[in-house]
């Protein structure tokens, strides 16, 4: 049966074609609505003489009116990001605790006691088990907080009235209102943000979206951000306003981050997608009320669990990298020493240094290792008491003592700054990634979204850091 | 060299800079030298066979002289090109005049059926902006083969006008007509439909885009002197000096249909005011107007302010029982009769 | 919150409690393919949630389901893998869901096709009813958020409509699982043969488009004497869609 000739059919439809003229899709469309009317008069009756009550409309009037639209918004997105933030420290401390100080010392013991070999326990527990560990301790419970949150305001149907309320401000810079949204998601994990660009159905609006998600810090970003800026700026001020200030910078930050998105967005659609086809279209649908628990339960597993595993499966290997790099000598140095080494020159150029880089290399896996990691290889390479050892990372209850090591890896305000500078702007973890590959399907685009963030980083820090050491 | 933090920010600016002038979109140095190398023989018999096949159409005779004037190349190299064409019976010389044979009519056929179809394609299927087509247009028609121009053409349902009105020339050398004059020629108080726009030069084609007029529009003229032409279409008035106005095709409307006053634009529609759709825009095409149209913004759906947004647009709009934002350049190429 | 309301067929002679069973993603070996199209926000993701037992996430929010998501229900001791389609307003366009939702429908060659629609707003959901119906004629309409409908006041005459659609019609609230099992019992009545749909074709065609596509027809026919829907391939090709061009050479279509 394959591979009928049809050519004559072909002729015929292009020359029927040309006949027609090149309204066909209205007139079809049309016939369509019209036999569609038909149908619905003959068989929908609407009681008007009940006069209808619209509560759709009377919320959609408040949410969207020009005295309370706005406040209402920031309202909700800064309740929602506020009770993230403050309400996942205690459930990380939790985890921590149980998975790293508990479970990590009785796991290196039960090894000891099986005459395990010192490398192959610490390849598996310093490396792999404790890597895994931390991500889960500090990515779980913001994530379990923020995305049953978002998903109900989703399902209530909120959601595409921020994009209605904001649109303009994204079309002047040549994305879409829903962009909002996925920018919004994106401060919970920027993969989930990507995943989530799928509601902007116009393709050049969607690439934008999934390009410049990486701008939105994610929770992986802003415990760094808050650290540093508790241990940098917030010493800089008198300490009755430090926690002040350093909230204050870790703001700055972030809307630096929403800049550069509304900037590269811009950018992008007047250069090199300007050749792809935009439209605009924005449903407002009927307000539901969203089955609650339903809701947190579909948004844990579909949302939380997926992004945590890939999460987790990204970690690992990562969690080895780094105890391989740390013990793995040539010559009298350590493959970490020698790496932090050659890359020190090009750090200082920065207004960073060697340390930095190499862990922002190795943690691409994921931002919330970067800080246990930056530790571990300040002591490793500064030769300093503390910590537990080349290639186990660790962490300080105390902010002090973590700066005393920072500090004594010769870390001034100008490396903090720069830190928080290059935490926004470095290229997105291997899971954002990988996910930017699965949505876009282009090598291309994976390869720009994920170098273009990194050279703005390095562009920024160097102006900077030159600017820094002009002036002080 | 010893690091010093003002060295380092200077270097820094002169390699950006450097950078910019030769990458820059379009003008960079490095795109323009890759330019130049192609342009040959081929490019500038095509570019003469076009001139002389539109000259040929305005009924207007040249000599070699004109075309060194129109044509952006060096004068040699024209002299040299136009004698091989005459050898190769392409064009030949009526005293001074250059005429085209019937074999440079086709291939000059052939040349404006590809710029045609791709700014149609531009136009349909991408995103670039009205003032560009007509420049990759130029590239693009030097570039493509038969067999692509005919892939083209069916992957586009074989397009009967570009986007501007032009017909496009088919396969065989068919072209439609344009109906209509140009409009300065019009009396005033005549009805017409805008049936073509022209986009060259450059200057003036952006004038018109930025004045929204739109191709397909029913217009109604008003006044027309010697020092401008106003006229009313779809509940706004455009005045227009004659010299752009020129560059507006229009086919008068013989028989008397009334323009009615309460025609506008989906945009000028106020809060609590409902109207019916009459129609979209030729204005709005490819996968825009698709859409819309599967939006229920069909001709007879009934339509209302929903929501005014609090910056100014989008709007929403309550079309068959559902609440669709619209941005306003969407709303302009909605045509509406208000109640 | 989600009290589950006994239908009145649930314990009708026609339906069998006993004999439907959910698959949730297990579907291997089954007997028929249907497949889940409707408009977005129409609760299409509810009714599928409720027909596989599966927690499928949906938003109130259009384009949600990008992914094709698949499930599974075994009634009457016959399995039935259900494909729920991207949601979308139409069939005609070249975006990817509803190049997605097209393809499948006229490629996939479902047993059944469950067309999802918002009762609230029924004119707009036809649009794609009718042309689903140009395509298959093993369909059933799923007239769904019938709840809202009653809160608006809104009166469906599902007889005449079935009559004008010319497929059979099941009012559901899928929210609370009602009319659920009369839209199972549909399906399986499809499925097996007992119902026979006479679809609705599409009548306000302006003439010169309406002889244009019988031209094609005929010719098409001509070709492809088997061919069920070869009125909804003549608009594809007047359209020029390349996807139907190469399966109508590669004889897919049959």
């Amino acid at each position: 049966m394959a591979n009928k000739n049809i050519d004559h059919i072909l002729e015929l439809s292009n020359e029927l074609r040309w006949q027609i003229g090149d309204e066909f899709h209205d007139n079809l469309t049309e016939g369509i609505y019209a036999d569609a009317a038909q149908i619905v008069s003959d068989t929908v009756q609407v009681d008007e003489s009940k006069k209808r009550f619209r509560l759709d409309r009377q919320i959609d009037k408040i949410v969207t009116s020009k005295v309370f639209g706005f406040p209402i918004m920031f309202l909700i997105l800064a309740t929602v990001l506020w009770l993230t933030i403050i309400g996942a420290n205690y459930p990380s401390s939790l985890l921590a605790q149980l998975l790293l100080d508990t479970f990590h010392p009785i796991l290196k013991t039960g090894v000891a006691a099986i005459n395990m070999p010192w490398w192959l326990s610490g390849f598996l527990i310093d490396g792999v088990y404790l890597a895994v560990a931390w991500v889960i301790a500090v990515m779980l419970p913001p994530m379990a907080i923020f995305f049953p949150m978002f998903t109900l305001l989703e399902d209530f149907g909120y959601l595409p009235r921020v994009a209605f309320n904001l649109d303009n401000l994204f079309k002047k810079s040549g994305a879409h209102g829903k962009q909002a949204l996925t920018m919004t998601m994106g401060f919970g994990c920027n993969a989930a943000g990507v995943v989530a660009t799928r509601i902007i159905d116009s393709p050049r609006e969607r690439l934008i979206a999934i390009i410049t998600n990486n701008f939105s810090l994610c929770n992986g970003r802003w415990p760094t951000q808050i650290l540093i800026a508790t241990i940098f700026i917030g010493a800089v001020v008198p300490s009755t306003f430090s926690s002040l200030a350093s909230l204050l910078a870790v703001i700055v930050i972030a809307v630096l981050g929403m800049a550069f998105m509304f900037g590269t967005s811009w950018a992008l659609s007047k250069t090199l997608l300007k050749g792809q086809v935009s439209t605009f279209n924005l449903e407002l649908p009927p307000y539901r009320p969203p089955r609650f628990w339903k809701t947190i339960y579909t948004s844990l597993i579909d949302r939380t669990m997926i992004v945590l595993w890939r999460a987790i499966v990204f970690a690992a290997p990562a969690g080895a990298v780094i105890w391989l790099i740390s013990n793995i000598y040539i010559g009298n140095e350590s493959i970490a020493a020698w790496a932090i080494d050659s890359m020190n020159g090009f750090g200082f150029l920065l207004g960073l240094n060697g340390v930095i880089l190499l862990a922002y290399i190795v943690a691409i896996p994921a931002n919330e290792i970067v800080i246990p990691t930056i530790l571990m290889l300040t002591v490793l390479v500064t030769g300093i008491d503390g910590g537990a050892g080349a290639g186990v990372m660790f962490e300080l209850d105390s902010v002090n003592a973590t700066g005393d090591i920072l500090k004594a890896g010769g870390w001034t305000l100008l490396t903090a700054i720069n830190l928080m500078l290059f935490s926004l702007l470095h290229n997105p973890c291997s899971t954002t990634i990988y996910t930017i590959y699965k949505e876009t399907k282009s090598v291309k685009w994976t390869v720009f979204a994920s170098i273009m963030p990194v050279i703005l980083g390095f562009i920024v820090t160097f102006l900077v850091a030159q600017i820094w050491r002009i002036v002080f | 060299m010893k690091y010093n933090p003002t060295y380092a920010l200077i270097l820094f600016f002169i390699i950006s800079g450097v950078l910019y002038v030769l990458f820059r979109p379009a003008k960079g140095w490095f795109w323009i030298i890759k330019n130049n190398f192609k342009s040959n023989e081929k490019i500038v018999t095509e570019d003469i066979l076009k001139q002389l096949y539109h000259f040929e159409n305005s009924g207007n005779k040249v000599d070699t002289k004109t075309l060194l004037q129109v044509l952006d190349f060096n004068n040699n190299q024209i002299i040299e090109v136009v004698k091989k064409m005459t050898i190769n019976d392409l064009i030949y010389f009526e005293s001074d005049v250059l005429k085209l044979t019937n074999a440079g009519r086709d291939y000059a056929l052939r040349i404006v059926r590809i710029h045609r179809l791709w700014e149609r394609y531009l136009a349909d299927k991408t995103g670039f902006s009205k003032e560009e087509w007509h420049d990759r247009a130029e590239m693009m028609e030097h570039k493509l083969n038969h067999d692509e121009t005919n892939t083209l053409a069916a992957h586009l349902g074989n397009p009967k006008f570009d986007p501007h009105g032009d017909p496009i020339p088919t396969k065989t050398g068919k072209v439609a007509e344009v109906h209509g004059v140009e409009l300065p020629l019009l009396p005033v108080n005549s009805i017409g439909r805008i049936t073509h726009i022209e986009d060259e030069p450059e200057i003036i084609y952006k004038q018109i885009l930025a004045e929204n007029i739109h191709m397909g529009s029913l217009i109604r003229v008003v006044e027309n002197n010697a020092t401008r032409i106003v006229f009313l279409s779809e509940g706004e008035e455009f005045r227009l000096a004659p010299i752009v106005a020129a560059n507006l095709t229009v086919a008068p409307i013989e028989k008397e249909i009334i323009i009615e006053d309460n025609i506008a634009r989906l945009s000028s529609l106020k809060e609590d005011e409902t109207a019916i759709i009459t129609g979209i825009s030729k204005e709005s095409r490819g996968e825009s107007r698709r859409r819309l149209l599967d939006l229920g913004f069909v001709k007879g759906a009934t339509i209302k302010i929903d929501l005014i947004n609090p910056l100014g647009e989008p709007n929403a709009y309550l079309i068959k029982g559902t609440s669709i934002a619209l941005r306003k350049d969407q709303a302009a190429k909605i045509l509406i009769k208000k109640d | 919150m989600d009290t589950k309301v006994k239908s009145a067929c649930e314990t009708c002679a026609h339906f069998n409690a006993d004999g439907l069973k959910k698959m949730g993603i297990h579907t291997d070996n089954v007997d028929f393919v249907v497949a889940l199209a409707g408009n977005p926000n129409t609760g299409k993701s509810t009714v599928f949630n409720s027909l596989t037992g599966l927690r499928q996430h949906t938003g109130n929010w259009p384009g949600k389901t990008v992914t094709r998501a698949e499930g599974g229900f075994e009634y009457n001791k016959q399995k039935y893998k259900l494909v729920d389609l991207p949601g979308t307003y139409s069939l005609l366009s070249t975006s990817e869901d509803e190049a997605a939702a097209r393809d499948f429908i006229l490629f996939g060659k479902p047993d059944v096709t469950v067309i999802v629609a918002d009762a609230n707003r029924l004119e707009r959901n036809l649009n794609l009813v009718l042309q689903i119906l140009e395509i298959t004629d093993k369909a059933v309409l799923c007239l769904n958020l019938m709840d809202e409908a009653k809160r608006n006041h809104i009166i469906i005459d599902e007889r005449t409509l079935a009559r004008d659609l010319g497929i059979p019609v099941v009012a559901t609230s899928a929210r609370f699982s009602q009319g659920i099992p009369e839209l199972i019992h549909t399906i399986s009545e499809i499925a097996n043969g007992n119902i026979i749909c006479k679809p609705h074709r599409i009548k306000n065609v302006p003439s010169n488009i309406e002889n244009a596509v019988k031209t094609l027809t005929a010719e098409i026919e001509k070709e492809f004497p088997n061919i069920p829907n070869s009125r909804w391939i003549a608009f594809r090709l007047l359209e020029g869609d390349t996807e139907i061009i190469k399966a109508l050479k590669s004889g897919e279509l049959v």
